[in-house]
């Protein structure tokens, strides 16, 4: 195999993304969790999350990024998201209908815990879209390098 | 008006990168900006003069809201155009394997 410090970008563009890529992982994770209160939401949020991991990967090489998520955890963590979302809409059954808010005291209203089961939803959405856009992209890399 | 004429012209030149480029990645971008052409096209449709976000707060009423629905539109727009570029990424990338090239005047052996 090739060298270890050939492997990725410069040192340069390694540091900074040492520095950045956890702030850029926090505000995918502000943006899910306020997404019932300001704009943002589940899409936008897990777009951001995906995006932390393909910096990670653009900047030390597949396999650091990798390492922190496989690509098989991936593709779990994106069947879980879309049951999580379908459990919840079938949760609703249980008030009556489809998609029903079965929280009791659903908080008041402009607040971070409040709107019910939306913040679920979010965080449902999140995991999918996240997941599966960085299981695009590795697939894409694996694909490449076979 | 202007932001329409500009909106097209946008188009046009994704159109123009997609007919006249040969090199399968600039094909792709122009794709790109074709597609987002069409998207800023939906939400200029929406727009309103002094309109807000069209988010539930305080002091939010229907007459200064801009109207959500194209938003809504576009956002899955931009969802299925995601898709659609990965999938020709990865085409892309199958061709370059098959023919070690990008260039389209140069892959033509289509029969065997």
């Amino acid at each position: 195999m090739k060298n270890k410090k050939e492997v990725g970008m410069t040192l340069i563009v390694k540091t900074i993304t040492r520095l950045t890529v956890g702030l850029i992982l926090l505000y995918g994770i502000y943006i899910v969790l306020h997404g019932h209160v300001s704009p943002g939401g589940g899409f936008a949020g897990g777009v951001i999350i995906a995006l932390s991991f393909i910096h990670l990967m653009l900047a030390f090489g597949k396999e650091a990024a990798l390492k922190k998520l496989s690509q098989a955890a991936s593709s779990i963590l994106e069947s879980l998201g879309a049951l999580m979302f379908l459990s919840i809409a079938l949760l609703g059954f249980l008030g009556g209908y489809f998609f029903f808010n079965f929280f009791l005291h659903k908080g008041t209203p402009f607040a971070l815990f409040s709107a019910g089961i939306i913040p679920l939803c979010n965080i449902a959405i999140s995991l999918k879209v996240g997941a599966g856009l960085f299981a695009i992209f590795a697939v894409l890399i694996l694909f490449k390098s076979r | 008006m202007i932001e329409y004429i500009l909106c097209f012209i946008l188009f046009c030149i994704g159109l123009y990168c997609v007919l006249r480029k040969r090199n399968i990645i600039k094909i792709v971008i122009g794709l790109g900006i074709v597609e987002y052409a069409v998207n800023l096209f939906f939400v200029l449709i929406g727009f309103r003069m002094h309109g807000r976000a069209p988010i539930l707060a305080k002091d939010q009423t229907i007459s200064n809201m801009v109207d959500p629905l194209p938003q809504a539109l576009v956002l899955t727009s931009i969802v299925i155009g995601l898709a659609v570029t990965a999938l020709i990424v990865a085409i892309a990338i199958r061709l370059y394997e098959k023919y070690g090239t990008f260039d389209i005047t140069k892959i033509r052996r289509l029969r065997g």
